[in-house]
């Protein structure tokens, strides 16, 4: 055992002779911020929308801190390399933008109890990790209503990414709404399975509008992909993340967008203070973490004061998307009467409201 | 249903068009004796290369020019290496195509996410009127109606004229070919330069006419799908055709079945094509005799053209 | 008609030190494209190096990672290199890999709260048989139907991963993972043990070289490895020499399937823990490109799986640390193998030029 240490510390120690201009020396740096994205920051999208909270972080604290960015690191054995490297470089603050670098953030936040982790989506917390996820189906019940407003065939189309719970509850928000405000309407969902590609993505809005839908959901679609076939076709979007109405002036009914920089300034600015504790942030309209922006001109005044009726209550929490009754697609009770779902069933839904054409994929 | 069934002609005939332009410069690559794996990164980067061109001119066919001379920029470098250098088709072909996925995603770092107009579409006068089948199949932009003409004179050419006599006999045997006369360098040079084109256009296809925007990625494995219809067609152009938009039909099956909400297993379908190339590959080499009239003798086997 | 001005006529016998020349053409073919592309994205060449080829060094903890990741390719890519000796062209090895993974996993699952310590060989075994039985689909219909087994082990691939995709968001999913699309963790048992205690590197890079002992023996003192290699490269002196090519195509494919499915048991077992979507980053593609680097021998693999580890770790911290994107890492692993094809001419073959040679003759 002291042979073997040995060998270890002369094998570090030679290490740390080389001319090492890649390590960095903590005390003196400013505060660093590491964010990594799985995919690569466009001008909307996912990325972008995280990317805008890095630029509020450095517009709050200015030069006490340094923000660097990763992108483009696929869930996989290597992410948890890229976020070592951060931390090896000197991150006191790490932003992990993908829900499968959950399992290596956790094991990096173990060892390294001086830095601070907030985790998009995910399910698991530590002292020094925090976890983060936004009430994008708040949103959807909106355009959700605004949907069953505007369309004249009844039908309305979801193109969704998987069926993770996040996902299922906007489909579930999305046809509650759209059937409180016209009971006729039907709704029709295609899962692409998969979370980027953009060809697939429009074929499967086409085949939706195919089938008589005049409103599509591009649920989780990182790029414009169904925001311009919904332009070209004529039809109404409501889309995920970003405001994408400069790619379908007249077709993007609402936008869902998520808004972390209140969010991420507080948490850096806890972590500048030493006052971080991992917790699991959830925010909807309330807290301004989503918003629907670009709310198209079709919709009347009349429609627009009910929109924005729905939306106090929700605010106020006079009401709620998921209150019951409730029943799913079998028919069987899921929601009592005068009561609501509780988080935890929110976040893990994996059932399909009544009324829904399709089902989970397999 | 109307409207389904036109959307199920005009999205088969969308999906399938870029399959098959590139699954046509495959064939003849092939039918030369050359295997080439490098078609992803080369529809990639034509894609990649398309798009930045229609974002300085705005022009849809300079920015299919540009994708297919992309194409070919690659496949010179295939050619290059698997001709020249004498080195081995799978592993240069394997690393050709990761190069090019690795340039367009340099090239296409700026142009991350962005979008461009649709390309004019030219519906075809009177037989676009006719109901469903009009604006299903006769209401696109015109490489979409060019690609199955060109199939017609790729397989007039192979069959009957001497340009195809000479690409069959060096795939056949490059050693006769040089005997008789053929140079079988710049045959196989000639023939990897077209389907470098026919794959670069085929990317700038995806990014400028059908998908309409460009990101990291995009391509997702199209490039594999055509060599496999490639293998599926066993080397005939007849068959490539069907097999093309066959598959194109599957993809746009598969979403209207979903959105008509019956339950399918999705990982099934998109396995489809792979299985029935193997069992496509499995059947037609089981008859000796029938495998040797279409598959090229030489297909991946290194020839030394300067002895 | 044309012909070139020179020609080029294959080397008799042994390479020799010759053989030296086209790794190193390569490697600085690649240092320099290396040194063009950072600076194409604002990075300073000597930052470039540094963080490609000797970052990567510089620490244990990058040291573990190097070996982490160079233990699948070693593997995998020894295995390869046997068949392809053999003329037997399985570049089927990412779908053999995701279906080790997959076998791999079957066993922690079912049992998620054992302690037995035989956990990890049975994954092992499970993992391999289950590569083999993908591999061995491409030999049966290449053996029985003369299928190509390039075109049949390339379609296998796609549809592991459609079979991965399938397996992991339905029969495998992790009824306590909110439904998204990966299993639950794997048992403490059902991990490999770290190396050093520390990093993430574990007792697969030791398997990967008793690999390496394995293949080098295999094929340069067992009569089996000799009879492969001689069936590959004229299947009659094979025949003559009492070998059917049959054996040939279902050995070569099925250690390249038990590897593969080794690895992918490596990669479940190892840094991910569980099953999920994305299992290897192409692991399979770059141990074609490993097999050929290393010139299809077994101690040159174990330099070039060696070298790939570093420059693929070099890229992820590169773009780390100084924000290269991943596509020139991607881009210089093309430029790699590229060169040192093209660079194996002069190794295999003797370059002359025409005019020369004529010459000769007047003389």
């Amino acid at each position: 055992m002291p042979m073997k240490r040995r060998l270890t510390s002369w094998i570090a120690a030679a290490c740390l002779a080389l001319p090492l201009t890649g390590t960095a020396a903590k005390a003196e740096d400013p505060f660093m911020v590491g964010f990594i994205y799985p995919t690569p920051v466009a001008d909307v999208g996912w990325a972008k929308q995280l990317d805008l909270g890095r630029e509020a972080i450095e517009e709050a604290y200015g030069d006490r801190v340094t923000t660097r960015v990763v992108e483009n690191i696929p869930e996989g054995p290597d992410a948890g390399r890229v976020m070592n490297q951060l931390v090896a470089d000197g991150a006191d603050f790490v932003m992990l933008g993908s829900f499968g670098y959950m399992n290596d953030g956790l094991r990096l936040a173990q060892r390294s109890p001086d830095v601070d982790f907030i985790h998009a989506s995910g399910f698991r917390q530590a002292e020094n990790f925090g976890t983060f996820t936004a009430r994008g189906y708040e949103g959807f019940y909106l355009t959700g209503l605004a949907a069953g407003m505007v369309t004249e065939s009844n039908t309305i189309g979801i193109v969704a990414a998987f069926a993770i719970p996040e996902v299922i509850a906007e489909v579930n928000a999305v046809t509650l709404a759209a059937r409180k405000e016209n009971p006729d309407v039907n709704i029709r969902i295609v899962w692409v399975n998969t979370w980027f590609d953009p060809a697939r993505e429009q074929e499967a809005a086409r085949a939706l509008i195919s089938q008589g839908a005049d409103v599509i959901f591009s649920l989780h679609q990182d790029t414009p992909s169904v925001v311009n076939v919904a332009q070209s076709e004529g039809v109404y979007v409501v889309n995920t993340g970003s405001d994408m109405s400069a790619h379908g002036p007249d077709a993007v009914l609402g936008s869902v967008v998520t808004d972390w920089t209140d969010y991420f300034v507080e948490a850096v600015g806890a972590s500048l203070e030493g006052t971080f504790t991992g917790h699991d942030e959830r925010g909807g309209l309330a807290s301004g973490m989503v918003s629907v922006a670009a709310w198209n001109d079709v919709l009347t005044e009349e429609q627009m004061a009910r929109i924005n009726e729905v939306e106090a209550a929700l605010i106020s929490g006079e009401a709620h998307v998921f209150a019951g009754p409730l029943n799913d697609q079998r028919g069987t009770e899921r929601v009592a009467e005068g009561e609501v779902l509780p988080d935890p069933e929110i976040f893990g839904m994996d059932w399909l409201v009544e009324g829904l054409t399709g089902s989970l994929p397999q | 249903m109307g409207t389904m069934l036109v959307f199920l002609l005009s999205g088969t005939l969308l999906a399938a068009t870029p399959l098959l332009l590139a699954a046509m410069g495959e064939l003849i690559v092939e039918r030369s004796g050359i295997l080439n794996l490098s078609i992803e990164g080369m529809m990639a980067l034509g894609a990649v290369v398309g798009f930045a061109t229609i974002m300085a001119t705005g022009s849809h066919w300079l920015a299919l020019g540009a994708g297919g001379l992309a194409g070919v920029a690659l496949s010179v470098l295939f050619a290059g290496v698997v001709l020249l250098a004498l080195g081995n088709q799978v592993a240069t072909g394997i690393a050709v195509g990761i190069l090019g996925l690795g340039l367009s995603g340099l090239i296409g770092k700026p142009y991350e996410g962005m979008t461009v107009a649709p390309m004019k579409r030219m519906p075809i006068p009177v037989l676009s009127e006719i109901p469903i089948i009009g604006p299903g199949l006769f209401n696109h932009s015109l490489l979409v109606y060019l690609a199955p003409l060109l199939a017609v004179g790729l397989w007039w050419m192979l069959r009957s004229t001497r340009v195809g006599l000479v690409i069959r006999a060096v795939g056949e045997s490059p050693e006769s070919a040089h005997a008789i006369g053929y140079s079988v360098l710049m045959t196989r040079f000639l023939a990897i330069m077209t389907g470098g084109f026919m794959a670069g256009l085929a990317g700038a296809f995806i990014a400028t006419v059908s998908a309409t925007l460009w990101s990291d990625g995009m391509i997702a494995g199209r490039g594999w799908i055509v060599v496999a219809l490639v293998v599926f067609a066993t080397w005939r152009v007849d068959r490539l055709v069907i097999g093309a938009y066959l598959f194109g039909l599957a993809t746009i099956a598969e979403l209207l079945v979903q959105g008509a909400g019956i339950r399918v297993p999705s990982q099934l379908l998109t396995s489809i094509p792979y299985i029935a190339t193997i069992v496509a590959i499995s059947i037609l080499s089981m008859d000796g005799r029938k495998m040797r009239l279409n598959a090229p003798a030489s297909l991946g086997r290194t020839y030394n053209s300067t002895a | 008609m044309m012909r070139l001005p020179w020609i080029v006529e294959p080397r008799i016998g042994r390479t020799g030190p010759r053989a030296l020349l086209a790794p190193l053409i390569a490697v600085a073919t690649t240092i320099l494209a290396a040194v063009v592309l950072m600076s194409s994205q604002g990075v300073a060449p000597s930052r470039a190096i540094w963080q490609l080829y000797i970052a990567p060094l510089s620490s244990l903890y990058n040291l573990s990672e190097v070996l982490l990741k160079m233990a699948p390719l070693l593997i995998i890519a020894q295995a390869l290199a046997i068949g392809f000796r053999a003329k037997v062209w399985n570049i089927g090895a990412e779908g053999q890999l995701l279906l080790g993974a997959i076998g791999g996993s079957l066993l922690p699952l079912w049992f998620n709260d054992s302690v037995n310590p035989m956990m990890l060989p049975a994954m092992a075994l499970c993992g391999m048989l289950f590569g083999i039985g993908w591999a061995a689909l491409a030999a049966f219909l290449r053996t029985r139907f003369n299928a190509n087994e390039i075109l049949v082990t390339l379609m296998l691939n796609s549809i592991a991963l459609q079979l991965l995709y399938y397996l992991v968001s339905g029969p495998l999913r992790d009824p306590y993972g909110f439904n998204f699309p990966q299993s639950a963790l794997f048992p403490q048992v059902a991990m490999l043990p770290s190396l050093f205690g520390m990093g993430r590197a574990n007792v697969s890079i030791i398997v990967a070289l008793l690999a390496t002992v394995a293949a080098w023996i295999f094929v340069e003192r067992s009569m089996t490895g000799y009879k492969l290699q001689v069936g590959g490269v004229a299947p009659d002196a094979a025949r003559y020499a009492g070998f059917r090519e049959k054996r040939a195509v279902w050995l070569s494919l099925c250690i390249g399937g038990a590897a593969a499915g080794l690895a992918g048991v490596f990669e479940v077992a190892g840094p991910l823990g569980q099953l999920q979507r994305v299992v290897s980053p192409g692991y399979g593609f770059a141990a074609i490109i490993v097999a050929f680097l290393g010139g299809l021998n077994a101690i040159g693999i174990l330099f070039a799986a060696f070298f790939m580890a570093v420059i693929y770790v070099g890229g992820d911290m590169a773009q780390a640390s100084a924000g290269v994107p991943y596509a020139v890492n991607t881009s210089l692993q093309g430029v790699l193998l590229v060169s040192y094809i093209a660079a194996r001419l002069f190794v295999d073959y003797r370059v002359r030029w025409r005019r020369d040679i004529t010459q000769q003759g007047a003389n």
